[in-house]
């Protein structure tokens, strides 16, 4: 909430003290890793309609169209409310502020956002040079508002009301923001949402400087910051698997989830890191009498603690006083009989083994 | 009898490798004899054994790691659970609790461990038990002080 406070202050001096509302968002967003994953998932998300217009990006104007292009849906649905004000090119930045209040204030305060979209309309009309940066400013507002409301679930009815292209986005929003936290606690948020911020960085710094002469050349930097981010967010861009059943049941439900572009590449990579995770760690060689563990060894468990052995020494144990050596209880009695007789079947390939690998290197 | 060969010699790799990774055990393998091993371990501190280096002989049975290693001090110490005049460790780990998964550096740590904490109640060194279990740990300490002095510290001079 404290993000969103800043960002509803900061609302009427847009233009004249926009380098401080960057300010402010950006350490805003420092302090809150997990708006990095909704960023990620977002920008990932929005890429694929997105890169075509940004090639027109030095022409300041369009960039707006671009910002706008984002949300194709909502925008139709906010030209009628703003239609009535303005029906020139500049109204277009304007209406991306608008959206992005829509997403994030609707549930706080909706009837703020129309209000502040048209004050700032104006400011931004004066100048396309304020225009463009607002336009562009709207990823990291968009990013700080969303910190907000991650608590209340109930923001995707709200929307519901007001346009329903919002509420696709949001859902995706609301998947990334609850599953961030969780993310949170496992390696892979730290690995790989880190760079992140550094594409951040360039983002908004390019975005200060819409009036400066090699455009060109920060539109490269920002078309490259976002393939990487494209790149990475096409690993783990979603929070949770489908078949998760960790997952929360307050989040949306699963199918509108698989019908978003790159949905299911991002769906198989991110199932990379759950596997790493749970795969257990299986000794090379029998932690006993040092030989290779092969195939059947491997996958021999003959106790409950999960003592690793191999089926020779596991014999061997049995004959002796048959004690697991990793918690020194018990082998199971059934299981031992058939153990033995199965083990007996490939005690002599394995005695045979040992014997010829350890004369070799006497 | 061969697995307890290629054990041992990857327990020996091991302790080369590792040789840093535990300054207050030094296990040293025969020559001639990968079946005899010493070791010397650092007395632990805040015992009357610190800064005393002992030394442990291992004598690993060709079941092993089926059986047990026998091992005894070589140096004399005063301690409830050590035979004085021949070194024999009572220990259960040595005995009915050894696992083959114990190693012989984990049955050094183990010793260090049992030299902190003395077991009064199942002693082999029956003068250090009774003063321990009649609360005289001041004399024991002492005693095993003394001890520490006269065999596992450097003579001086």
């Amino acid at each position: 909430m404290v993000s969103d406070s800043i960002i509803n202050a900061s609302i009427p001096n847009v233009s004249k003290d926009f380098g401080k509302k960057k300010r402010a968002n950006r350490s805003a967003k420092l302090k809150q890793c997990k708006l990095d994953a909704r960023r990620e998932q977002w920008l990932s998300q929005v890429k694929n309609k997105n890169c075509k217009e940004e090639m027109n990006v030095p022409v300041v104007v369009s960039s707006g169209g671009g910002g706008g292009g984002q949300f194709n849906g909502p925008v139709i649905e906010t030209r009628k409310k703003v239609a009535k004000c303005c029906n020139d090119l500049k109204v277009q930045s304007p209406r991306v502020e608008e959206i992005n209040h829509h997403d994030s204030d609707s549930e706080s305060s909706p009837s703020n956002s129309p209000t502040s979209s048209i004050s700032r309309e104006n400011d931004s009309g004066t100048t396309y040079t304020g225009s463009s940066s607002s336009s562009t400013s709207s990823f990291s507002s968009r990013g700080g508002c969303f910190s907000g409301s991650i608590s209340e679930e109930e923001d995707g009815n709200g929307d519901e009301d007001e346009d329903d292209g919002c509420l696709d986005d949001w859902e995706a929003a609301a998947d990334a923001l609850v599953g961030a936290p969780d993310a949170n606690q496992g390696h892979y948020q730290n690995a790989n949402l880190f760079p992140e911020r550094e594409t951040t960085v360039g983002l908004s710094s390019g975005a200060q400087h819409p009036s400066c002469e090699n455009v060109d050349a920060q539109v490269e930097i920002l078309k490259s910051d976002r393939v990487g981010i494209l790149g990475r967010g096409s690993e783990n861009g979603r929070a949770w698997r489908p078949d998760d059943a960790f997952r929360p049941q307050s989040l949306p439900n699963l199918e509108k989830q698989r019908s978003f572009p790159s949905g299911a590449e991002r769906l198989q990579g991110f199932t990379n890191p759950w596997g790493r995770n749970t795969t257990p760690r299986v000794p090379t060689s029998c932690p006993i009498c040092c030989e290779d563990l092969d195939l059947t060894d491997s996958s021999f468990l003959p106790c409950p603690c999960g003592f690793h052995l191999c089926l020779f020494c596991h014999k061997r144990i049995l004959e002796a006083d048959a004690r697991c050596p990793g918690c020194r209880k018990e082998y199971a009695s059934e299981p031992l009989e058939k153990e033995a007789s199965v083990s007996g079947g490939s005690l002599t390939i394995r005695l045979a083994r040992s014997c010829s690998m350890s004369c070799s290197r006497v | 009898m061969q697995a307890s060969r290629a054990r041992l010699f990857k327990e020996y790799k091991e302790v080369q490798r590792e040789k840093t990774a535990d300054p207050d055990i030094t296990l040293v393998c025969d020559d001639t004899n990968i079946f005899k091993w010493t070791a010397l371990i650092k007395g632990p501190s805040e015992t009357p054994y610190d800064g005393g280096v002992f030394q442990l002989a291992f004598a690993v049975p060709e079941q092993y790691p089926l059986q047990p290693p026998q091992v005894r001090f070589l140096t004399k110490i005063f301690h409830p659970n050590v035979h004085f005049k021949t070194g024999e460790i009572c220990l259960d780990i040595l005995k009915n609790a050894w696992s083959p998964a114990w190693t012989l550096q984990s049955v050094c740590r183990a010793i260090i461990a049992l030299m902190a904490h003395p077991e009064p109640d199942s002693p082999l060194n029956c003068d250090s038990g009774n003063l321990l279990r009649s609360g005289d740990v001041r004399g024991f300490n002492s005693m095993a002080k003394m001890y520490t002095r006269l065999a596992a510290m450097p003579k001086k001079g």
